[in-house]
């Protein structure tokens, strides 16, 4: 058995695969919560691989909703600083929409100076991801070159070809896994191969064909051409786009507790007023319009212009969450058209 | 990292959603996608709703009042010094001396045992809560009327209508979710007809806005009425089959033209004739409405003007319909279930019924009182006047929420004994001799009944902080030291007990709850629940129209501004949770009154600027806001703010139906407070 190239797991190896990495880490993974898919962790309850990808992205494993970054004590006047550790984690069934923001993520928080908080998360997690055979709904990644196949950023990627997975490893860790692990894989066969190829191209199919796609100048051109006080008009403010998006990494820090007490920090939105208002009151972005043209140029331009990425991996999570049920694609094609 | 599926806190939509937990603490929030209210989306508090509960101010220990300071003190003898006090109090000076304000944020469990406490253990029917405050002209007005004071309609409901009147609610601030169904009705066609005197977002959104002065509701409803009757699209078949006094409405309504209607409220008659014939003309049409309807000295009058609209064209029973009361609080609905109200058991049974009370005296195994207690104000007003000398608050902050905040001052200090209950330190608490540190939401079990009548588990998701307790444990222990058996091991035990005694909760069990909850009535355990009310017939066998007249309310020349009160998007009602979230106090960080850019020009006043408002007993310095949202001549200052408290500037001006105070509409004036 060669490592390098793919090998096959069969769907029952997959549950004795992960209690075994589950010895050493803690395993995360899509799982039914009140019969929804959510991230969570797995303590042996059926996985939700086939369900659509869960609401809220499992980039908050890195970028969580709210952490603390250290707890602080006061003692005769002096204060010590305690640090919080990151856990040993393996996130299965990542889809390849949030590693595309994962990997945007890295751009802007791992190189140069890396941020702390996040790049030891990051190092101390294991990414197991799963190729979309079956897109859901709200998707289009494919318009956004995200998806819906994985190409990099993983350290294995599974591929359910229906009569079990093709797993292919992507890092160095990924490899340690599959030799250590061997007893549970098999050759991957032409067909394993074939049928992977033919699945991710139905699914894109699939996708594209579901929303035409836009190109980045039509994109630039829809934000220009939006009326946005028209969609502030209807935006119901509940913030829920930004703090759905697994691209979005804006955040607040503050001090809690005296004299002892801990420095969190936690999740913020642009589309706030309070984000880009200064202490004298006057707020350069004062409109709800201005700050939602300027979600989406952060998207479609500042963050390519960064990163030379896209700030957008088509997870369609913002759509699905919005209250005021503004489809984001559909108001960019609206605005050309 | 687990996830665990519960009810939101704040307001009554009652939208589901994931608590996020990790290591023991809520680290985040997420909407529940298969939840039919909130189908995976949330307002701004509920994506928030995580941030407080660890909040370092948490009330962790129990506290006792010991030489004018509150010290920490043991359960044992928190508890023990309540109940001996209580006792003490109900002995010398008779078992009306005390009351119990129970809470709408608690769960119906706590709300059942705290209105069980009073009644099974202090003897006293002494026992109400902000309902009081915001929805009891919808109770005393929907009795008289369909014989049901609730929402008649789930919120999906909303979603299918042809027409719908939205008045006196804010709702794409109050109720984010429910105006999410209410647009959706709109993009599907649906005519939108939003009656404020404000230019809220949703009325910037209607296809009708009408902006009546404050106090003229009334007025345009019956000239509404009158011009259906007139044209004749009022249902005749429906109000011959299912209704009675029509006759009379007809008759009294006659004389609200639309030129009457537009000198008492300003309504043009085009926008009144263009109301009445897209709400008449709907196959299906609805009517919303809220605290802009009830908070008024006519609040039950508006509430049965209401209903006669929605009589007189036949829209009741039946999806798309219906009279729909929004409730503020996410168990408002509940604790009024549960009989946390002066004059009723659970289920609405009433006190002075014979037939009630001995039943209740045999599932309790005591003796019961029959004479109906004070309401919540009245109570107020009893203690100043030394009639109340003990009170148990759960989870109520009076000095912000009640109107005249020096009189609720002047009576919670004039007791010889207040317990109060909280998860945070509050302006109420301050003034307690017993606090109880409470869990709050995420740290216990126990159902909310949200403003559809649904029915749903709220789960302990992480331990509360220190030593707080779940109040229905507080509760229970209360009742034992007063003799009353109360041995609950755990909340769903109390369930049990309130579906044995209490009809429309009949067949509701933990079990059965699920994500979706069940609507009441739900009188057994294989009733599905009841989505639409009176489908086929009323609870008083024909719904009554009655009549109801406009009545010249005062205006004082000296005092020329009408103040309303309200809420924010940001905020939830005394702030004591969302003030405590860092992007909600951010984005609304301090109180601000509302003034119209023309009267802010003639008082000299800038946005930014200081002023005084003053009503004749006393006066407030508040920031000034200018906004187009308000009209000339009304100012609007929010609740939620401690440091500019707007209930120093409202009175006790009751409706006499149903004791609620007015707080849209009391007379003031305004000048710079460098004048």
């Amino acid at each position: 058995m060669t490592l390098n190239a793919a090998l096959f797991l069969d769907h029952e190896n997959l549950v004795p695969l992960i209690e075994e990495l589950g010895k050493t880490l803690e395993v995360v993974a899509p799982v039914y919560a009140e019969g929804e898919p959510v991230f969570a962790t797995w303590k042996g309850e059926p996985l939700a691989l086939d369900a659509d990808n869960p609401l809220n992205s499992p980039v908050e494993f890195f970028l969580p909703q709210k952490e603390v970054l250290f707890k602080y004590v006061q003692c005769s006047g002096r204060y010590t600083f305690q640090d919080v550790p990151p856990k040993s984690r393996l996130i299965l069934g990542m889809r390849p929409c949030d590693l595309q923001a994962i990997k945007v993520l890295d751009e802007i928080f791992g190189t140069e100076l890396p941020d702390h908080p996040y790049a030891s998360k990051r190092m101390s997690t294991i990414i197991v991801a799963l190729n979309c055979t079956s897109p859901g709904e709200r998707c289009f990644c494919a318009q956004m070159g995200s998806g819906p196949a994985a190409e990099e950023g993983y350290d294995l990627l599974l591929t359910d070809v229906g009569s079990g997975y093709l797993v292919e490893s992507g890092s160095p860790a990924g490899m340690f896994i599959l030799r250590a692990h061997s007893h549970h894989f098999e050759e991957a066969l032409p067909e394993h191969l074939k049928e992977k190829e033919r699945l991710l191209s139905l699914a894109e199919e699939e996708i594209t064909n579901r929303r035409p796609a836009l190109t980045p100048e039509e994109i630039r051109r829809a934000i220009d051409e939006t009326d946005w006080g028209e969609v502030e008009k209807r935006c119901l403010r509940c913030g829920g786009c930004s703090l759905v998006c697994p691209v979005c990494h804006c955040f607040s820090v503050m001090d809690r507790g005296v004299p002892d007490g801990e420095r969190l920090r936690c999740r913020d939105s642009c589309v706030m007023a309070g984000f880009s208002r200064m202490t004298s009151g006057a707020n350069p972005r004062a409109a709800l319009g201005e700050r939602l043209r300027h979600w989406y140029l952060d998207k479609f331009v500042y963050i390519p212009e960064k990163t030379g990425m896209l700030g957008c991996v088509g997870c369609g999570r913002c759509s699905s969450v919005c209250l005021s049920e503004i489809d984001r694609w559909s108001i960019l094609r609206e605005a050309i058209e | 990292m687990e996830k665990i599926h519960t009810t939101c806190i704040y307001c009554g939509c009652g939208c589901g959603l994931y608590i996020h937990v990790e290591d023991g603490r809520v680290v985040g929030a997420s909407p529940s996608p298969a939840h039919p209210v909130a189908r995976g989306r949330l307002c701004v508090k509920g994506w928030l709703v995580h941030d407080f509960v660890h909040h370092p101010d948490r009330l962790k220990v129990p506290l006792i009042r010991r030489g004018g300071r509150q010290v920490r003190a043991s359960w044992e003898d928190a508890l023990s010094l309540t109940a001996k006090r209580l006792k003490e109090i109900k002995e010398e000076s008779g078992p009306n001396a005390v009351a119990v304000l129970t809470s709408a944020k608690g769960t119906n469990e706590e709300n059942y045992l705290l209105m069980k406490f009073a009644r099974a253990a202090l003897k006293t029917n002494n026992v109400d809560h902000v309902a009081r405050l915001c929805h009891a002209p919808s109770v005393a007005g929907l009795s008289i009327s369909l014989g049901s004071g609730s929402m008649t309609n789930p919120i999906k409901s909303l979603a299918r209508s042809d027409a719908i009147l939205v008045t006196g609610s804010n709702t794409t601030g109050q109720h984010p979710l429910v105006a999410a169904h209410i647009l959706e009705a709109q993009s599907r066609g649906a005519t939108l007809i939003v009656a404020d005197p404000r230019k809220t977002q949703i009325a910037t959104l209607a296809d009708i806005h009408l902006k009546p002065k404050l106090g003229s509701d009334v007025a345009w409803t019956n000239g509404i009425l009158n011009l259906i009757i007139e044209r004749d699209l009022a249902d005749e078949d429906f109000i011959r089959e299912r209704t009675e006094g029509f006759e009379a409405l007809k008759e009294s309504v006659s004389k609200y033209t639309p030129e009457m209607v537009e000198r008492i409220s300003g309504i043009s008659p085009e926008d009144l004739e263009k109301a009445a014939i897209a709400f008449a003309e709907a196959p299906r049409a609805a009517v919303v409405y809220a605290m802009g309807t009830t908070q008024h000295s006519n609040g039950t009058d508006n509430v049965l003007a209401l209903a006669n609209l929605i009589l007189a064209t036949g829209n009741v029973g039946r999806m798309g319909t219906g009279i729909n009361p929004l409730r503020g609080h996410q168990n408002v609905q509940g604790a009024c279930d549960m009989g946390a109200l002066p004059t009723v058991y659970t289920g609405y049974q009433k006190v002075e019924d014979p037939a009630a009370r001995e039943k209740m005296e045999r599932a309790w195994g005591t003796d019961l009182p029959s004479s109906p207690g004070p309401t919540a104000v009245e109570m107020m007003e009893a203690a100043e006047e030394g009639l109340i000398k003990g009170i148990y608050i759960s989870g109520e902050n009076p000095m912000m929420s009640y109107p005249d905040r020096e009189q609720v001052k002047r009576a919670l200090e004039s007791l010889e004994f207040l317990a109060v209950a909280d998860i945070f330190p509050t302006e109420t608490t301050a003034l307690a001799d017993v606090v109880f540190p409470v869990a709050s939401f995420a740290e216990k079990d126990g159902t909310f009944t949200s403003t559809e009548r649904r029915v749903q588990r709220v789960r302990r998701a992480v331990s509360p902080p220190g030593e707080a307790r779940s109040e229905w444990r507080v509760a229970a222990d209360l009742m034992k030291r007063l003799g009353v058996d109360a041995d609950y091991s755990s909340a769903e035990e109390v369930m049990e007990e309130i579906a044995k005694v209490t009809p429309p909760y009949g067949g509701i069990s933990y079990q059965r709850l699920g994500i979706s909850g069940l609507h009441w009535p739900c009188p057994d355990p294989s009733h599905p629940g009841t989505e639409i009310l009176h489908q086929e017939s009323f609870p008083i066998g024909r719904a009554r129209f009655n009549p109801v007249e406009h009545q010249d309310l005062e205006l004082d020349p000296e005092y020329p501004f009408l103040l309303t009160t309200g809420r924010s998007l940001f905020h939830f009602h005394t702030g004591t949770m969302t003030r405590r979230v860092h992007l909600l106090n951010r984005e609304r960080p301090r109180a601000t009154v509302d003034i119209n850019p023309e009267d802010a020009a003639a008082l000299g006043v800038r946005r930014g600027q200081k002023v005084v408002v003053e009503s004749r007993e006393h006066s407030l310095e508040i920031e000034a806001d200018v906004t187009e949202e308000v009209p000339k001549g009304t100012v609007f200052i929010p609740f939620h703010f401690q440091e500019a408290p707007v209930n120093l500037l409202t009175v006790h001006n009751l409706d006499p139906k149903s004791k609620i105070p007015d707080f849209k509409r009391t007379c003031v004036r305004i000048r710079r407070a460098d004048s």
